[in-house]
């Protein structure tokens, strides 16, 4: 609840202000797009239109909860607050049960797989990882955003962040010309590192959620403890 | 009591937080800080910093896309 003099200020502010236009008009011209694209996609690429649809949704999701990756990891070290922090970690939860339960059903409770049968993203894991992620890190906290923030933030009319988004696509296609150079160099010589493979489905799932939940509760801590910027 | 103007157009995060918190040090207790920005995250990100510190905070949208956002140095 704000105080009264600020109430007063919002109301003396308000009666400055000139009425502002309706949007609604371009809305609907946007939605009547995307809706077209869906229709094309069903047409001809069942797949893709799936793909428009859930980007769709994650588009509106991040812009109307303001989850930005960049402040998530950001926050916590500049002012003390966690709370992006600790959505970011509800999610990897959801997400290691979900994926768990997905790749289960896939392969079911042995330890003798082949990893090239997983469905889902697993990659190689060594220096390489590190380096990237300092370097995509500093980044994305100069450049206000990383990319999904970026692309909300232009939806939203923030024209800084296109300067960014020329930024990333050069960014992407040198490192997509130097990927075999970092191949050689690092990536060839690391491995995958895959829990289920040593312990079991279950233990894995079950274990990397209590350490998530772990990290959680150290957020919380970490977040009501920093009350002060310093 | 004055009211102190902030210039944060065009600054993405977490640039107006840390101007209106240097601003604010230099500011007197009962003063009011009027936030100019059109960065929508730092809204959320500046008010939710205020209330913690203590401070009485809230926002309008003044323009499309552009809002100011108020607080109150309390103590």
């Amino acid at each position: 609840m704000a105080s009264n003099r600020i109430e007063e200020l919002k109301k003396r502010r308000q009666r400055e202000i000139k009425k502002k236009k309706s949007q609604v008009p371009v809305g609907v011209t946007f939605l009547i797009f995307a809706l077209i694209i869906y229709a094309i996609f069903l047409a001809t690429d069942f797949k893709s239109s799936m793909f428009w649809i859930i980007g769709l949704l994650f588009g509106i999701v991040l812009q109307r909860a303001r989850f930005c990756f960049a402040a998530s990891f950001r926050d916590p070290i500049l002012v003390g607050n966690t709370s992006i922090l600790k959505a970011v970690i509800i999610g990897l939860i959801i997400m290691t049960i979900g994926f768990g339960i997905i790749q289960f059903i896939s392969i079911g409770d042995s330890q003798d797989f082949d990893i090239e049968n997983i469905p889902g993203y697993i990659s190689k894991v060594g220096m390489h990882t590190v380096i990237g992620a300092i370097l995509f890190g500093t980044g994305m906290v100069i450049a206000g955003g990383c990319v999904s923030g970026t692309l909300i933030r232009i939806g939203e009319g923030f024209i800084l962040q296109i300067v960014v988004l020329v930024g990333l696509i050069i960014g992407s296609l040198i490192s997509a010309k130097y990927i075999q150079f970092w191949d050689k160099c690092i990536i060839s010589k690391t491995h995958v590192v895959y829990i289920p493979r040593y312990i079991g489905f279950s233990k894995a799932i079950i274990g990397q959620s209590i350490l998530l939940l772990l990290i959680y509760f150290l957020a919380d801590l970490y977040h009501k403890r920093n009350n002060i910027m310093k | 009591m004055a009211e102190v103007k902030l210039d944060c157009m065009y600054e993405t995060c977490p640039i107006p937080l840390l101007k209106a918190h240097k601003k604010l040090q230099t500011m007197k207790v009962g003063d009011i800080l009027i936030m100019e920005t059109n960065h929508t995250c730092s809204i959320t990100n500046v008010i939710e910093w205020a209330k913690k510190q203590g401070y009485d905070a809230d926002y309008i949208e003044i323009r499309e896309g552009e809002w100011e956002i108020y607080i109150e140095k309390v103590k």
